[in-house]
Parts: structure tokens; sequence; C-alpha cells
């Protein structure tokens, strides 16, 4: 992309100024700092505008634009993504989403909401919750991430391992195609006739359009719960309890791993009462009927007791409960306080070879002289190792991602995926071929062009940077985001 | 009668897997035979087949069971038929892992036996499992009653190896429960009647059997009663595994008696015993206040053969059922538009049965129009459709003969979103040689 001269810059900013209206659109390099990165901040790159629509008709309207400029332009919803999703690796404009944040409508008798963009994932359980209801997909970032980013990554959370991930969710978009033009896929009824657009659009990485509207299904919250916390002497033991619970027939809410550095971080910085000297801790939720519940609470706690289990706590209360989930999601809070910083991996492995894995992603990490700490999905096999580091030592960025590298062969090897819901971005297009073919790519590649021919939706995702772009018959243009100091690594 | 083009796809798959001319019998789709049927071994010889087919600007039918052959627009041009029964393994079955890898071609009712061998299920339920392939049920997005609770092939299906129509053997997703690398290309196979690509292999999520499996049989007198009654279960703390209405024409399927006017709810329970018990119990004191006419409970072979009727109502409803559709709409639709559609039928001197998942408002509907013309069934299916499309849902012609289909397209006018259906089309079959002219849109 040629920079855009003052003199272009500034009527573009007249024209969008006259759509959108005062303050909302950003230009100013101080201003645009802002949306220089997500949650991943390795990755930074600067845009030419950040504006801010507040209907669909401005979404398109600054996608024309957007086209007949030859500018790139990219959705961002809270910014909170792990892959560099949203950022601008080409330049041009950041479409943020976060003035459309309105629940729509809500439909209790067919259990159905339609949403913008830019709610906050947790505003819409809120909205629902008074009538006995709540939106299940749960990122640990809830409270802060988009149901927009949400569909885009297709982002998972704890109770994703009874719920399903957000695709199963969303029944329908409205969404702003790359060409501009508004169109539903899907809608409030279930199987559409034609191709799934629907399926294929959520965990698109916001490289097929932007959405503006969205068709989520509510769920009744469930009658009761039951939240238990087994602790372990050795990781191992708390790996074969998933398999063990898992063997019995039951397929918890959520079964969550956390090992001991992240117990001993979140015991120094937050005492949730976690036992120290502890190797891992399973925090698993039952939830659904009240009859039955005991019983499988039960089956459970026998399920971790046989494989090794030191300790096994049944919350007696929604505070004990509350409690115990607190040590799990103020994990990243408390590496936070022990570490300047650290890098979120997210890997899939099939459960059964949690024990080996988890090895391995020690060993790796220790081999590059860093800590890692493991709070993860373990009841489906999302791995979340956390390496902490500190940016002002040199060469300690460098080691934190070729661990990280490492650890995602590993992942690979065993039959696993290298990302389970962080997406792809920037940060592991190049990681791609571990898990893919020319073949399999060049088929998204197709799939890809059918949505965005020009390829100025979001530009330098998903696809293996070099190589990969040219196979698949882009046009390959230099890597923008290394070059000309409009971003850099590191 | 060997044609140049058997004889070269011979050479790939050996003479023995290559049918032609009378043999061809079992394979006419639509009053057309193909020109060939072929039944390669492996995906490279899918591929190499392709590659003939592309060659010689010949259509090629990808086949299962053949139990869903009839589902789209005619075909305008035979072809040759794509078998796929050579391919019929299962490859992986890991029960800690929750998954299992299979080659398209085997049955539903194959795979289901080697998982319960285990105490697992694909938790898939659609109708004709003896003879449904993994493919076709995926090609055509087939459920059943269980969907309710367990959701599609698109929530099941984790991974997919399809060989696309130039050859190209390509993976989407991959054999883990969780996984957002790349795009979702499981999703765009599902419901894709074979347009896109040949499925090969499939990776699917899997779930323990339940311990205890109950089908509860609540009648009212009327549909209207049976309707109330579903809504009242959605708004209740049960969690079925299943919520199906029958109207009293499609009970005959049932127990042959069934009455017009009279109608069925029948929920599906499933879990640890003291779930199903509580969940049985509840379902009889939520629906005495909805007009409860009388209830039963189904276990083993009874609650088997009850669902399996459900599944197999278009044949069994009548003796000669004419035309079947499929509806989407609103749950809270449900019993309204039945009624509705049923005096279209009625007013035409025609009986109509349906049977609907009416949690998630997906009708079956069943035309017998025995001494009608094609006109007269194309009028009615084309009266319910309007009833349909004017609700906001979308109607879709699963069976008809030939004479009708002339008559009623058997999708609903596509949308502005089918401009990326035909791009994808183009990407991924640019010669259109799979399938073509069947789908929606004239895809
Ligand atoms: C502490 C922490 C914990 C986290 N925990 C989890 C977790 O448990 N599970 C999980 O899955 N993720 C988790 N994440 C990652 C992140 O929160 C999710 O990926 C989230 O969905 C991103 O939402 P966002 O609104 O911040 O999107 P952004 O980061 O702004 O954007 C993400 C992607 O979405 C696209 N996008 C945004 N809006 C739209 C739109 N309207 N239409 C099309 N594309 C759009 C962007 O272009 C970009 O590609 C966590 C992140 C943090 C920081
Ligand atoms: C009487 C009757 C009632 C039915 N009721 C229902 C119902 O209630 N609900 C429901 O959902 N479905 C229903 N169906 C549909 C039926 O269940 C499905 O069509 C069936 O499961 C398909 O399996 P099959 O192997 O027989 O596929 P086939 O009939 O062989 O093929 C079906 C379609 O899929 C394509 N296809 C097959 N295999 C492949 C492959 N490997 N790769 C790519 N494309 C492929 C074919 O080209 C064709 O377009 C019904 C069908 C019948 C005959």
């Amino acid at each position: 992309m040629p920079a855009l001269t003052e003199a272009r810059k500034k009527s573009l900013r007249r024209e969008m100024e006259a759509l959108l209206g005062p303050g909302a659109v950003l230009s100013d390099p101080d201003e645009l700092m802002v949306y220089e990165s997500d949650g991943l901040t390795l990755f930074r790159a600067l845009a030419d505008f950040v504006v801010f629509p507040l209907t669909a008709e401005h979404v398109a309207a600054l996608v024309r634009l957007a086209q007949r400029e030859g500018l790139p332009f990219v959705a961002r919803g809270a910014g909170t993504g792990l892959s560099g999703g949203c950022l601008p690796a080409e330049g041009g404009l950041v479409i943020s989403l976060m003035r459309m944040n309105r629940v729509l409508e809500v439909d209790y008798d067919n259990q159905l909401a339609v949403v913008e963009p830019g709610l906050v994932n947790l505003h819409l359980s809120w909205a629902v919750g008074a009538r006995g209801f709540y939106y299940a997909p749960d990122p640990s970032s809830q409270q802060a991430c988009t149901i927009g980013g949400n569909i885009a990554n297709n982002s998972g959370g704890p109770h994703t391992l009874k719920y399903g991930v957000t695709t199963n969710h969303v029944l329908g978009l409205e969404v702003v195609l790359p060409d501009g033009e508004i169109v539903w896929l899907g809608g409030k009824t279930r199987d559409p006739q034609g191709y799934d657009l629907t399926g294929i659009f959520v965990g698109s990485e916001g490289t097929f359009g932007i959405a503006t509207k969205i068709v989520l299904r509510i769920l009744r919250q469930p009658q009761a719960v039951r939240t238990v916390l087994a602790v372990f002497n050795e990781i191992d033991q708390a790996s074969e309890a998933v398999s063990a619970i898992i063997a019995r027939g039951l397929i918890p809410a959520a079964m969550e791993m956390i090992d001991q550095l992240t117990i001993q971080a979140v015991e120094d910085a937050f005492g949730c009462g976690y036992p120290r000297d502890a190797a891992a801790a399973l925090l698993i939720e039952m939830d659904g009927l009240a009859a039955g519940m005991d019983e499988q609470a039960a089956r459970v706690i026998a399920a971790c007791r046989e494989t090794g289990a030191r300790e096994v706590r049944l919350a007696r209360d929604e505070a004990e409960r509350q409690l115990l989930w607190k040590g799990r999601k103020s994990a990243f809070g408390a590496y936070g306080r022990i570490s300047p910083a650290y890098l979120v991996m997210d890997g899939v492995i099939p459960r059964t070879r949690l024990p080996y894995v988890l090895r391995r992603v020690n060993e790796i990490v220790a081999g590059y002289g860093l800590r890692v700490g493991n709070v993860f999905h373990a009841g489906d096999g999302n791995l979340h190792p956390n390496i902490l580091y500190d940016p002002r030592k040199p060469g300690e960025e460098q080691r934190v991602v070729a661990a990280g590298g490492e650890i995602l062969k590993v992942c690979a090897e065993v039959g696993g995926s290298i990302s389970g819901e962080h997406g792809i971005g920037l940060e592991k297009r190049d990681y791609m071929p571990l898990i893919f073919s020319e073949a399999d790519l060049g088929c998204m590649a197709r799939v890809k062009r059918a949505f965005n021919p020009t390829g100025l939706c979001n530009p330098g995702k998903i696809f293996p940077s070099r190589k990969g772009c040219a196979e698949a018959g882009f046009a390959s243009r230099p890597h923008p985001i290394e070059e000309a100091g409009l971003a850099q690594r590191f | 009668m060997h044609s140049p083009l058997s004889r070269r796809l011979a050479e790939i798959v050996g003479g023995a897997h290559v049918l032609t001319g009378a043999e061809c019998a079992p394979y006419v789709v639509e009053g057309r035979t193909p020109e060939c049927a072929v039944f390669p071994g492996s995906r490279e010889d899918i591929a190499a087949v392709l590659g003939v087919a592309a060659d010689s600007g010949t259509p090629v039918m990808p086949w299962g069971g053949g139990t869903g052959m009839a589902l789209g627009s005619p075909p305008a041009h035979p072809g040759l038929v794509l078998g796929l029964r050579r391919l019929g393994r299962l490859l992986e079955h890991e029960p800690g892992d929750l998954t299992a890898t299979v080659e398209a071609g085997m049955t539903l009712e194959a795979f289901q036996a080697e998982l319960s061998r285990r105490g697992q299920w694909l938790s898939l339920d659609p109708p004709q499992a003896a003879r449904a392939t993994l493919g076709g049920i995926l090609a055509s997005n087939a459920s059943g009653p269980r969907r309710h609770l367990y959701g599609t092939a698109r929530d099941l299906l984790i991974g997919i190896t399809m060989v696309l129509a130039d050859g190209a053997i390509v993976r989407g997703g991959g054999k883990v429960v969780k996984n957002v690398a790349g795009y979702d290309l499981p999703k765009l196979a599902v419901g894709s009647f074979g347009t896109l690509g040949v499925i090969v292999e499939a990776t699917v999520k899997l779930r323990p059997r339940p311990d205890c499996d109950r089908l509860v049989v609540a009648r009212f007198s009327t549909l209207a009663e049976a309707g109330q009654a579903a809504r009242a279960v959605m708004a209740s703390d049960l969690i079925p595994s299943a919520l199906d209405v029958v109207d009293g024409e499609g009970l005959r399927a049932l127990d042959g008696e069934g009455a017009p006017g009279g109608a069925a709810l029948l929920v599906g329970v499933d879990g640890i015993a003291e779930q199903v018990e509580w969940q049985c119990e509840e379902v009889g004191r939520l629906l005495k206040d909805c007009g409860l006419a009388g209830v039963r409970v189904l276990d083993g072979t009874e609650r088997d053969e009850a669902w399996r009727a459900v599944g197999e109502m278009p044949q069994r409803a009548f003796t000669d059922a004419t035309a079947g559709m499929k509806w989407g709409v609103l749950p809270t639709q449900v019993a309204e538009l039945i009624a509705r559609a049923g005096a279209v039928a009625s007013q035409r001197g025609l009986r109509a049965a349906f049977v609907a998942h009416a949690g998630l408002g997906i009708i079956s509907a069943v035309l017998d129009a025995a001494g009608a013309d094609a006109e007269q069934v194309a009028c009615t299916l084309g009266e319910w459709r309007a009833l349909v499309n004017g609700s906001g849902g979308h109607a879709l012609v699963e069976w008809a003969p030939l004479a009708v289909k002339e008559r009623i397209a058997v999708w609903d006018t596509p949308g502005p979103d089918s401009r990326i259906m035909r791009q994808l089309k183009a990407e991924l079959d640019p010669r259109g040689i799979l399938n073509p002219g069947r789908f929606l849109g004239g895809i």
C-alpha cells in the first residue's frame, strides 16, 4: 500500500465525517496508537483511520469507500483478541463496532436474541438473566469482548465443553459483504436452504465481511449446578481424572485444569484457598436438572479419587462456588503480578494425550530457560500454556516465540490443532502448514475469494505469509506488516 | 455396452467396479438412467474418476445409500454415478477422546453398532440408518428427533476430507473437538448435496450412550393443545432430548389408528435413571394443564419402534403418499401452520400428515393426493410454500413425482446471499460437474 497523501487523507476524513458525524473518525497518530494492538501486544500496526459507525448502512458506506480507494479495512470489536486478528496489517481503515452495542430483540418463546456486534458478551446474559435465560459461550474475557469478535473467532470458554462454541449458538447474521452489499446469512429459522454461509462466516476472522446483526440462541438457566475442586500431587493424575470422568459417561459443563505455578501465583495475589503445594487442580462443574445431580457429583468425585486426588472439595453454596472459580478466572491477573509479561498460547490436543503433551510443554519451556503456567480447558484438550517473560531482557521475546512454536509443533504431532479458540490472525499464519497441506490451504483461499475477491477485507491474516499467498493465487505483496515502519515484531 | 467413458473408468477402478447399461437400473434418478455407475476403492481413484469426468464434461452424482437421491431438482443430464460403497470402514475410534473418524460410505447403522460396543454413539438419528451413509447424511444434512438437544451434523462434524472437482484432496477442521484453525470447511460440506466436493472421510464428536432413554407419548384431542404442550415443555426446566409434535393423520404411522383432529407430543428423555424418571413424571404433571388425554412411557424396542415409525411417517401414514416438504419456521408457529396447511389440503379434497420437531420449528409435511393430477398437487404444495414463506419460513419440496417437480420449484426463490453461494460453487467446481443444476438457485 503506498501511503496516502496528506491531501487525500484530509478529503477522505471529511467524507467519512459527513457520513458518520463529528467525533466518529480518528486520524491523529496519537489517537490511532490506541488501536495499534489487540490483546497480543507482540504485534502492532497503525491504521490510517479508525471509524465508529452506528448502523449497517454506515458500515456498508465505509466498506464501499474503502473499495473505491483500494484501502484495506478491518472490523474491530473490543480488541481483546489474542492473535492480532483486528490489526490493520496493511494500514487503511479500522472499523470499530463499539457504538453498535444494542440488544435489538429478545424472543423468549423462541429462545433467541438479535443483537448488534459491539454488544459485550456478558451483557447479553445480563439482559436476559432476569427472565431466567443466558447466553452459553463464555470466553474468560466475557466482561469485555464483543459478540462480533466472538463470531469472527468462533470463541469458546470453560462451559463450551458441554454447550459447544460460538458457532453452535449462531442462527443467522446480517453482514456487510466485502463489496458493501448488506445481506442476511441464515436467519431465525433452522436449516436455511443452500450452503451454510452462517457456519462458514463464523470463525472466518473478519475476512468475509463485517457482521452488523447477529441472531443467537439463548438458553434457560440450569436448575442446579455443582462445582468440585479436585487437588492432585501429580499433573498426570489430574489428566487421567479428565479421561476417567469421560469414561464414566459424564460430560460435565466445564473441566478446567490449573497447574502449580498458576495456583501459587493466584494464591499470592488473591488467596482463593487452593493448596499451594498441589501439582494441579481440576475445577469441574456439572449443571442441569436438580434430579440426579448428586449422583453425577458422586461419580465425578469417585473418578477423581480413583485417579489419585488427595483432596476433593464440593462447593456448598454459591459463595463457595464463586471462590473456586475466582482462582481460575484470576489466573491472568495473577501472572501479571509475578511477571512483567506473558504470552498466552492456544493449542488443542486429543484429551487422551494430555499427560504426554503437558510434560513436553514443561520441558520445552524449561529448555528455553523460561517459566510456564498452564490454566486451560482440559475437558476438550484446549491447552493454554502461558509463557512468562521479561520483554526488557534482550532476546527473551524471541525465545518465548520460539518456545511457543515448538509447543504448536507438539500439538500438531499428536493430531491436534494450532488454535482452539484464539484464531490464527497474524500470529499463527506461518504455522498453518503444520496442520494443513497446500491443497487444504488452496481450498480455503478459494472460499475466501468467493467472499472477498479483492482481498481488501482484513488482509494479511490466516494464510501463510510469503509462500502461501503466492500459492493461493493472491497478489503476493511484500510483507506489509514487517515493512515501512507500519508494524514491527517485538 | 462399453463407451469410451466406461472404458477409461474401468482402467482406474477395475472393470468389476463399473456398471453400464441395464446394470445401472438401481441407480436411476428421477426416471433418468446414468451412463454408468462407478465404485472407486480409494480417494485417489475418486480424484482420477473426477478428472475423467471433467475432461469429458460428464456430470457426476455422488451416491451413498441412495435413500435421498431424489432430493433436489431433477438432473438435466444424468452423467455418472460415483458410488461410495467401497469406502465403508471405521478408521479410528478413541473412546477417551469422544471422537471417531469414518469413511463416507459406511452406513450409519454399521457405524453406531461399532461405537456402541464401546458405550458411545453419534448423537444423530435420521431415518433409514440401515442404508443411509455418513457421507449422504452429511451432504443432505439429514437429522432426526434428537437434534432437539444434540444438534445436527453441523454441530457434530469436526473434520472432513473431500475430493474437489479438480481432483484436489482437501481436509478441513481436524480430529480434535475444539479447533478454529482456518476456515470451517466442515460447515460448507454439510448440506451441500454433493455440489462442492465428494466427501470421503469425516471425523465426528461422539457422546457416551445414556444409562437410560425413554419416550413419553402424550395424547391430546387437538393439535392446538399439543402445540401448547410443546411450548409448555420448552418454557419449563425439562431438558428433553426430543420434542416432536405429530398431527392426527401422522399418528396413523405410529399406531395405525390416527384420527383427524387428534395429536400427540413425543418427548424423548435420556440420561441417568434419576433424571429420566423425574423428567417422565414432570412431563405428566406439566401437561395435565394442557388438556392431556393420555400418556404412555416407552422404553427398549417399543421406544425404538415408535421413533422409527415417526421417522418413516411419510411412507407409513398413507399407502401411497404423493409428495413431501420440509419447512423451517419459528417454534411458536408450528401448530398454527400445520393447522392452516391441513385446511389448505382438505379444501382441495386431499389428505395431509405432519410431524414437527416442535422445539426447533422443523416440519415434515406429507401430501396424500391419490387420484389428484400433478397440477393439483403442485398447486397445493405452492400454497403451502406461500403460507410458510409468508410466515418468514422456508419450504423445500423433499420429494414429489417428476410431473409435479416440473410444475413447482424444489427450492425457495434464492435470496441475495445466493450470489456468494454461486461464487463458492464457481471457485470449487468451476466446470460444474458435481450434481449440476440440482441445488438452490440452479447451482
Ligand atoms: C484475558 C483474556 C481471556 C480470554 N479468554 C478467552 C477464552 O476463554 N476463549 C476465547 O475463545 N477467547 C478468549 N480470549 C480472546 C478474545 O477475547 C476473543 O477472541 C474475543 O472473541 C475477541 O473479541 P473482541 O471483541 O475483543 O474482538 P477483536 O479482538 O476486536 O477482534 C477479533 C477478530 O474479530 C473480528 N471482528 C470483530 N468484530 C467483527 C464483526 N462485527 N464482524 C466481523 N469480524 C469482526 C476482527 O476483525 C478480528 O479478526 C481472551 C482474551 C483475553 C485478553
Ligand atoms: C422416505 C425418506 C424419509 C426421509 N426423512 C428425512 C427426515 O425426516 N429428515 C431428514 O433430515 N432427512 C430425511 N430423509 C433424507 C435421508 O435421510 C438422507 O437423504 C439420507 O440420510 C442420505 O443418505 P444416503 O447415504 O442414502 O445418501 P444418498 O441418497 O446416496 O445421497 C443424498 C445426497 O447426498 C449426496 N452424497 C451422497 N454421498 C455423498 C458423498 N460421499 N459426498 C458428497 N455428496 C454425497 C448425493 O449426491 C445426494 O445429493 C429422508 C429420506 C427418505 C427416503
